[in-house]
């Protein structure tokens, strides 16, 4: 009888690839994964965007918003995702932006459609952007923005997101450190804690 | 750079990069051609973005490689956006950028066919040589490469002791440790191709965390850019020529090797001329290039008079369950895995199929955030919102994974191939591979996930998933495509990793294996190495190159 934790083929193909694989990112094609270091340097967070005008901007912020929450703890927004994005569609995906922005104006436009005179999205409410939202998963744009929110959230600071690792933090990662010295973790504390106590 | 060298090495990993050393401190003048960058362990970074997201270390993904994949001839082979043979291209090749699990082979894997007899449709085959002829080579690689490990209750028997002891166990360890006790299973010591103290002039292990796809800033992986090219390089008669992008190996009207012809960095064509040829670029360029150096001479490609070039490609299969636990694991820290289960290693005919593997508990997709929200998740939380966002804050520091891995039998039907309409970056036929595990792979992996579900329950797991078993559609583990073997109809190279069609062209690395193993194949790959540069070095003495 198939384990009832099975995970359909479906949920396997959108989440993963066995050791090493990552199909679904894959699918967003080149562009997006030649971002380089020293193409993505951060700016001053306070300068203004490089690619987005400020409407885009603020359209790509709300999204990522709601991708990772603002909640008792900080999401997409404090970490600086948005200048992730505008560093990324400067440089390495300079060719990319043309794509994004006609997704973006189709995601605006069904918005529109949707919550006729409601203006911008960032201007609805936090369940009908999460409604809405939902109607747009499958899209590739919904897909771009995700990719996009994971690596200006966790990836290093100098792409210009992760603004002093909120990230990391939030996942309890202290990432890019030198050496770690064990215990590393609960379990392994108990076991080096015996050795210990019986020398 | 026209002037005659004794060898011409292509491939600086696992094997080419011990055979370089072998041979130039013997005292012949070597050439080391590189298709990768040379980049030394302070290039290494942490940055995920380049390193897992850009492959930056195997030199960019598939728009570059123009790899295709397929299951079966009859299909047209795609091209997937990563690509489906996963190797580094960067000084030292995949000993660099490898997770640097480390096992032996055992007696039984040389003779598996003679004991179990033949399996129907495929190219089931012992090895020609036994466990006991490779026992000095791998003891070899144990200390001058660097091997930290302990003894396991089911290890083949081992001429020294381990040159060093484990790395610590980290709360996956002690987890799978606990289930397996509870299950009557046996949890061993991970042996690693890193050092846990300072060894042969090298530093030991920081526990930075970053094993898997990165490079080691601190020289502690035993990669061979680590333990075996300063060493090369130092005997004065070795040069490592980076960024040089072979296209193929050519032959004399005698039908020997006598030049290696390359792109070198700013695209120009050259030629290096070389007494005899060793072929080291791993299980996948290797036989492109033979297939690449196709002449009227030898019209299937170079050395392929049995038409095995390229044949029996074998992965490993397998599979994957995760499990997230009470309390944080930080798994994230230190080496990928520090204890292993091998009480499934050997085939048990009341399984009903053909097979064996192993076990290991590592962080797997927890070890870097962008891998994790991407792949490693628990994939019943939706993928944004609060809830995503709740799900990574609490589990990322809690999940493990429990890995098996599998033999893969060797077939016909899984192979590497020229692509016949894709190019690389660099205008070469692209690699085309074809590649369906056989039933009793998948079989086998489906066994070792249904334990690790067990283990994960046993392990005290609050929940668990599992990814089911799936085809294999590319992999990092490159074997079997130019086989060893005494008959020359059914094999590339002799037990001596000299071709059977070419005599002054030696073949040695992952290509050379004639079964799988149980999933670790780089210690074999650097044993066959030692050997095969033991070998070469006596017949040059003896004026038999």
């Amino acid at each position: 009888m198939k384990d009832s934790r099975a995970v359909s083929r479906r949920q396997f193909l959108q989440s993963t690839g066995a050791v090493g694989s990552a199909a679904y990112l894959r699918l967003l094609g080149p562009a997006l994964i030649a971002i380089t270091e020293s193409a993505c340097t951060a700016k001053q967070q306070s300068s203004v965007f490089k690619v987005l005008s400020e409407q885009e901007a603020l359209d790509l912020m709300a999204i990522a918003a709601r991708i990772i929450p603002t909640t008792d703890t900080p999401g997409a927004t404090e970490a600086g995702v948005i200048y992730f994005f505008d560093n990324a569609f400067a440089t390495e995906m300079a060719d990319m932006l043309k794509d994004a922005r006609q997704g973006l104006e189709s995601f605006n436009r069904e918005m529109q459609g949707a919550h006729p005179g409601s203006g911008q999205f960032g201007g609805l409410g936090e369940d009908e952007q999460d409604a809405f939202l939902k109607t747009q998963e499958s899209t590739q744009f919904f897909g771009l923005a995700w990719t996009m929110t994971m690596f200006g959230f966790f990836s290093m600071e100098q792409y210009g997101g992760n603004k002093n690792h909120i990230g990391w933090d939030l996942i309890g990662f202290e990432g890019n450190h030198g050496a770690w010295q064990y215990p590393f973790g609960h379990y392994d504390a108990e076991v080096h804690k015996e050795t210990t106590d019986g020398e | 750079m026209a002037n005659e060298v004794d060898f011409v090495v292509i491939g600086s990993g696992s094997a080419g990069g011990i055979l370089a050393k072998e041979l130039s401190t013997a005292g012949h003048s070597v050439v080391v051609l590189e298709q990768g960058p040379y980049r030394k362990a302070s290039d290494f970074t942490h940055d995920e973005l380049s390193v897992y997201v850009r492959a930056e270390l195997r030199g960019g993904n598939n728009e570059v490689h123009g790899q295709t994949f397929r299951h079966n001839e009859n299909e047209t082979a795609t091209k997937p956006p990563e690509a489906p043979i996963r190797y580094a291209r960067t000084v030292g090749g995949s000993s660099v950028h490898f997770t640097a699990n480390f096992w032996r082979l055992r007696p039984i894997d040389f003779k598996e066919r003679s004991l179990l007899g033949p399996i129907a449709g495929t190219n089931f085959a012992d090895w020609p040589i036994t466990y006991e002829e490779l026992e000095p080579y791998y003891t070899k690689v144990d200390w001058e490469i660097g091997v930290s490990g302990a003894p396991g209750p089911f290890d083949a028997p081992r001429s020294k002791p381990f040159p060093m002891p484990p790395m610590p166990i980290k709360s996956s360890g002690v987890l799978l440790e606990r289930g397996a006790t509870k299950l009557g299973l046996h949890a061993q010591a991970e042996p690693h191709a890193i050092l846990s103290q300072p060894h042969n002039g090298r530093a030991g292990c920081i526990s930075c965390g970053y094993c898997m796809f990165y490079g080691c800033e601190a020289g502690a992986k035993s990669s061979t850019l680590a333990a075996m090219i300063p060493l090369a390089e130092a005997s004065g008669n070795c040069e490592i020529r980076p960024e040089s992008v072979v296209i193929r190996i050519e032959t004399n009207d005698k039908g020997r090797a006598n030049q290696v012809v390359y792109l070198d960095a700013d695209g120009n064509e050259q030629a290096q001329k070389a007494k005899a040829v060793v072929l080291s670029a791993n299980g996948a360029e290797t036989a492109r290039l033979l297939l690449m150096s196709a002449s009227p001479q030898h019209p299937d490609g170079l050395a392929n008079s049995s038409g095995f070039v390229g044949r029996n490609l074998m992965h490993n299969a397998h599979s994957v369950a995760n499990g997230v636990f009470e309390h944080p694991l930080n798994d994230y820290k230190g080496v990928q895995v520090s204890r292993i289960i091998h009480d499934f290693y050997e085939t048990d005919e009341k399984r009903g199929f053909y097979g064996g593997g192993g076990i290991d508990a590592r962080p797997l997709f927890s070890a870097t955030p962008i891998f994790h929200a991407e792949t490693g998740r628990d994939p019943s939380v939706p993928r944004w919102g609060k809830e995503f966002k709740d799900t990574m804050a609490h589990d990322f520091t809690r999940q493990m994974s429990i890995v098996g891995s599998t033999t893969s039998l060797a077939l016909d039907s899984n192979n590497i191939t020229l692509d016949p309409a894709s190019k690389d970056a660099w205008g070469r036929p692209a690699i085309r591979a074809t590649y369906m595990d056989h039933p009793d792979d998948l079989a086998m992996a489906g066994f070792l996930e249904d334990r690790a579900m067990e283990l994960m329950d046993a392990a005290g797991a609050e929940k668990s998933w599992r990814f089911g078993i799936h085809p294999t559609t590319g992999g990092e583990h490159l074997l079997g495509t130019c086989r060893m073997g005494d008959d020359p109809a059914t094999s590339v190279v002799g037990s001596k990793h000299r071709s059977h069609d070419v005599p002054n062209l030696f073949i040695c690395d992952g290509s050379s294996m004639v079964t799988s193993g149980r999933g670790q194949p780089t210690m074999t790959i650097m044993a066959l190495a030692f050997r095969a540069a033991d070998h070469i070095n006596a017949a040059a003495k003896a004026g038999e190159i």
